[in-house]
Formats: C-alpha cells, sequence, structure tokens
C-alpha cells in the first residue's frame, strides 16, 4: 500500500512537474489559479493566454498522456500474464499495429471519397475502429502462437514479425492513395504525438481508456492463476475462456484507443511492468495497480522531455520512449541469454 | 466417491478411452498403472473436468461432473500436474497461496499446517523459480492441498499426475507418505504413477490400464500379480514378497525378456 502511496505521489509530481515547464514557463500559482478559476472556486480571472497555455494546451495533454501511459502499462502487464511470457507487449504482437491500419484506412478513405463527416464524427469513429484492428490482431497473435496450453514466444514474435510488416505494406498502401499534407500527418502520427490533445478527445477517451483501465485492475487474480498454467487455472477454479476474452477485449480497447489518439507509443508496455517486478515481484495485485502509475508518470515525463529537448520544437513522444526503451529491452536480452548459459 | 461408468473418448477418430468404468471412495489411495500411452493422463483429463467424455458418466459424490461448474469443481478435487513452470519471479509462499479465497484466519491456520505436512516452511520466503525439482514439487503439491484443506462436509480428490517422475527415492517415498496422510481427511486420492513397486507399496486399490481399456481392477494384492503385470506392459515379471511388508514386489525377468524379444512366443501362464 505505502508503494502505490509513493507511486501515486511521483505521478502527482511528475504532472505538476509538466504543468509548469515548457516553451511558456508557469508557476505552481498559475496553475492552481486557473484550475480553481474553471472549477468555479474563485471569480478573479486569470489572464488570457495563461487559460489559453494551461487549460486548454498543456492540461488536456498531460491529462492524455497519464490516461495512455496508465493504459499501455496495464495492458502490457496483462498481455505478459494472458500469454505467460514478460518480454510480451502490445506494439511486439502487432496489437498497436492493428489499430494503427484502421485508424490510417478510416483517415484516408474518407478524405478521398470526400465524405461529407463532421469532423468530430471522424473523431468519435477512430477510437472504434482502432478498437476493432486491436482486437482482431491480439485474436490472431494468440491463435497463432498458441501451442497446447502455452504460447510459445518464437511463434509469438514470428507472428508479431508478419502482422506488423503485413499491417505495415497496407498502410503504406492506403498512404499511396493519400495527399501530402495527409502523409505528413500520418508520419508525424506514427512516432507518437500527444499534441493534439484537447478536451474532446479526453471526453471521447476518458470513459473508453479508464473503463477498460478498471477491468484490467479486476483480473490480477485470475491473471495469477493463469501464469501457473490454463489448466492448472482451470482447476483452481477459473473460467479460463472466459477470463481470457475478457482479457483481450479489454487490452484491444485500452490500447486501441490510445492509439487513435497519440499514434504509436512503443516500449511502455514492456519496459513498465518489468521494472515493477524487479521491484516488488510477480503478484498481479500488486503489479497491475503499480503499473498503471509508473506508467502514467512515464508518458507524462517521456512528453514533458519531448517538448523541452528541442524547445520551441517538439519531438515525437514514440521516439524518447523507444531511445528509453530499446537499450531496456537489450538489456533484457542479454541478461536472458546469460541466465540461460549457466 | 467419484464413480466412472463406461466411459469413452477418442480424439481426432483414435480411442483413448474405451468402456472403462471404477470407483474411488475417500479414505483411499488409487494408483493408476499403465504403458506408455495407455490413456493415463487422458483419464486425469476426463476426472477433472478438463475434457468430457464422448460417452458413459463421471459422478462426483452422485452428481455428473458436467453439472458443476469451474468454481464447484475446485471446492471438491485438486489436481496435481507432473510438471509446472511459473513464468514470472513469484515466491514458494505465492505460489501455495495463489487464488486462495479463504479468510485472513483460515488462511494462516491452513497455511501453517499444510506447508509443515509438506515440509516447505523453511522455503516460503524463497523464489520458486529457484528451488530444486523436489523443492518445487512440494511447494506444488502444498499449492493443491490448499485448495481441499479446510474440512468441508462433503469428500473431496485430490488428483497427482506421476508426481514423483523427478524425484529421487527418499523424495518419492516422502512425497507418498504425505499423501496417504490425507486418507484420514475425507479425501480420496488417485495418482498416476510410473513405479510399479512405489504403487504396490503405497496403494489400497490398483487400476492397470492398457490401450484405455482396464485390464484389471481391485484392492492391491489382488491386482499385482505377475500374469496382470506381465500382460499389461508385455513385458514378463517376476513377483515377491518385499521382505519387511510382505506386500508384492515386483522384479523384471530380464532372461525371459531376452529370450522372449529374441525368439517371440511370450508366454503368460504361471
Amino acid at each position: 500500500m505505502s508503494l502505490i502511496g509513493a507511486m501515486l505521489l511521483i505521478l502527482i509530481a511528475a504532472m505538476m512537474l509538466s504543468a509548469v515547464v515548457g516553451a511558456y514557463q508557469l508557476s505552481l500559482n498559475d496553475i492552481f489559479h486557473v484550475i480553481s478559476y474553471q472549477l468555479g472556486f474563485t471569480k478573479d480571472q486569470p489572464k488570457p493566454e495563461l487559460l489559453a497555455v494551461f487549460w486548454n494546451i498543456r492540461l488536456p495533454r498531460i491529462l492524455l498522456g497519464a490516461m495512455v501511459g496508465a493504459a499501455l502499462a496495464i495492458a502490457g502487464a496483462a498481455l505478459q500474464g494472458l500469454f505467460r511470457n514478460p518480454l510480451v507487449e502490445s506494439g511486439l504482437i502487432g496489437v498497436s499495429s492493428g489499430g494503427a491500419l484502421m485508424v490510417v484506412i478510416l483517415i484516408v478513405f474518407s478524405n478521398i471519397i470526400s465524405l461529407e463527416i463532421a469532423p468530430i464524427f471522424i473523431q468519435l469513429l477512430q477510437p472504434l475502429v482502432a478498437f476493432i484492428g486491436g482486437l482482431l490482431l491480439t485474436i490472431a497473435a494468440y491463435k497463432l502462437s498458441k501451442v497446447g496450453s502455452k504460447a510459445d514466444i518464437s511463434l509469438l514474435i514470428l507472428s508479431g514479425v508478419a502482422i506488423n510488416a503485413l499491417a505495415g505494406a497496407l498502410i503504406g498502401l492506403t498512404l499511396y492513395f493519400a495527399d501530402d499534407a495527409a502523409i505528413r500527418n500520418f508520419t508525424f502520427w506514427s512516432l507518437g504525438d500527444l499534441g493534439g490533445a484537447n478536451w474532446l478527445k479526453i471526453g471521447i477517451s476518458a470513459p473508453l481508456i479508464l473503463g477498460s483501465i478498471g477491468y484490467l485492475l479486476n483480473t490480477a487474480k485470475p491473471l495469477n492463476l493463469l501464469s501457473l498454467g490454463e489448466s492448472e487455472a482451470f482447476h483452481m477454479g477459473l473460467s479460463v475462456e472466459k477470463v481470457k476474452t475478457g482479457i483481450i477485449l479489454a487490452v484491444a480497447m485500452a490500447v486501441g484507443v490510445s492509439v487513435a489518439f497519440t499514434g504509436i507509443i512503443g516500449f511502455v508496455g514492456l519496459v513498465i511492468p518489468h521494472i515493477i517486478r524487479l521491484l516488488i515481484g510477480a503478484d498481479h495485485k500488486l503489479v497491475l495497480p503499480l503499473s498503471v502509475l509508473l506508467g502514467a508518470s512515464f508518458l507524462v515525463l517521456a512528453d514533458l522531455a519531448s517538448r523541452v529537448v528541442v524547445s520551441p520544437s517538439e519531438l515525437p513522444i514514440g521516439i524518447i520512449t523507444s531511445l528509453a526503451g530499446a537499450p531496456f529491452f537489450i538489456w533484457l536480452l542479454i541478461n536472458f541469454k546469460k541466465k540461460s548459459r549457466v | 466417491m467419484i464413480e466412472v461408468r463406461n466411459i469413452h473418448h477418442c480424439l481426432s477418430g483414435k480411442m483413448i478411452i474405451d468402456e472403462l468404468s471404477f470407483e474411488l471412495n475417500t479414505g483411499e489411495l488409487l494408483c493408476v498403472l499403465g504403458p506408455n500411452g495407455a490413456g493415463k493422463s487422458t483419464l486425469l483429463k476426463l476426472l477433472s473436468g478438463e475434457s468430457h467424455c464422448k460417452s458413459g458418466q463421471v459422478l462426483y459424490n452422485k452428481q455428473a461432473i458436467h453439472e458443476l461448474n469451474p468454481k464447484q469443481l475446485s471446492k471438491i478435487r485438486a489436481v496435481m500436474p507432473q510438471h509446472s513452470t511459473v513464468s514470472f519471479p513469484f515466491s514458494a509462499k505465492e505460489i501455495i497461496m495463489i487464488g486462495s479465497d479463504l479468510n485472513k484466519n483460515e488462511l494462516a491456520k491452513t497455511l501453517a499446517e499444510v506447508t509443515k505436512l509438506t515440509k516447505v516452511d523453511q522455503l516460503l520466503d524463497r523464489p520458486y523459480q529457484q528451488l530444486s525439482g523436489g523443492e518445487k514439487q512440494r511447494v506444488q503439491l502444498a499449492r493443491v492441498l490448499m485448495q481441499i484443506w479446510k474440512d468441508a462436509p462433503y469428500p473431496r480428490f485430490l488428483f497427482l499426475d506421476e508426481p514423483t517422475s523427478s524425484l529421487d527415492i527418499a523424495q518419492q517415498y516422502q512425497v507418498f507418505e504425505i499423501v496417504k496422510s490425507l486418507k484420514s481427511k475425507n479425501i480420496g486420492i488417485l495418482a498416476v504413477v510410473h513405479d510399479i513397486n512405489l504403487a504396490a507399496q503405497s496403494a489400497d486399490k490398483v487400476l492397470l490400464l492398457k490401450s484405455g481399456r482396464a485390464m484389471a481392477f481391485g484392492t492391491t494384492d489382488e491386482i499385482i500379480t505377475k500374469e496382470n503385470i506381465s500382460r499389461t506392459f508385455d513385458h514378463q515379471v517376476l513377483i515377491q514378497a518385499h521382505p519387511i511388508t510382505q506386500k508384492p514386489l515386483i522384479i523384471s525377468n530380464i532372461n525371459q525378456n531376452y529370450h522372449a524379444k529374441t525368439y517371440g512366443n511370450i508366454s503368460y501362464a504361471n
């Protein structure tokens, strides 16, 4: 419990730091002033640029970052438990690219056939199609990699390679029909970007993402049982198929919606649960909530870095998370090699 | 009591279990013996509810197994797998308590009793993945015992799938001593065993299985005979009385087997 408290404090500190630092520096006073004005606690109106920078740009961005970080981290932890393998991540097995493919198809083709769709409808449709794409590819990866009661890791990685390649090719094919602006947008989006965050996106994604995080937080006991094996989990009273279906749906929802609004942000789902397990062991009752908190903090800080490193310009956040995550992944592989040599 | 009535099971058109009937009472240790491919593992799956038989019935305390959901089944029977790999760094204690829905007081009491019986009380804080084969096996035994340990008004059952396959001789008898001590707890035990002598020394009843059929079923002394064992395993054996327990002791008849392999004509007559 104290660990959860500590992680919560880290998250709050990260959010406050991210709120004050940036191309336009703010003080903590400014932030509290704007928040209390917006919530109606004070009538004293803040400066308009303060309102614009903090309330309309920075705060939605921080909230979206925290939600997406939490979603990717808990989805990673849940997938690892489901596949019984600590090296699994939604990007690796193709869930994210499934979502990405569907979003690209939606964006490009709604442009081409010049559908008279209101932009708000496209924004609503995006998470839905991303969820469907993510769901289909999670199921595909699961079916392809399963041997007996265990997902075979080499099959899983290979099916991930195949699925990612196929999705990549289809995305490329779709972009062939797109105009220059769409291509530039896509490139930035595919590297991950929180820059487009606004209250509408928060409003659409919050119930979906928080709902699936809430569902996944309740799967700690089933995931513990599943880490013994599916037969063993059944013997101990788990309705295995029901639980698996629920987890896959929730993961596809969390990752799909995140991808729809922020693009593919890699390695969060791999690195965060790993760090948590190194700290406190394998019990999912702690791994899941701590992954949520650390994942949220990590993405808020990564987004801060993406804003300040080349300020006033911005780096795509996916570059930051991959720069931090890929070396960590390589370190894990080296460790794994050392262990299997003994 | 578990009653198995004329069960029949096939996989991809191949017969695995054929017209099999037997029963398991509480307070009883039943060992299932048979050559590789006899259908022992499939039988365990049918008994535990993991697979459903194509025809025939498995009754738990007079209730058909398919009427019980996984949760209800888990209160009545526990299953110890042959091998268990755990993919995450759980401690031994976490493995033993995994999935337990006992309240705090019951949990502490049950944990103390079970870990004392299985002699894992010194291992609780060690990482499971770093334990030796014998220690892992005892931790797994403790885990499945947690499931059915609490006294209940109904009979409970424990299935063991080759619980001693990776253990040395001392550990093998240690596991069977633990298992036998459960008979006084209104628990019936069914163990699939490879070592015929271990079964002969420990079991109350024996089921001999070959090609999915029961070759013989009854009390150990009745069933472990030279003819039954030779017929089931296609291997000539001699039976002597154990010098201390007087229970049957099975010895391979090496010369006969060499003779039979070379010249054919195995005779099962005494």
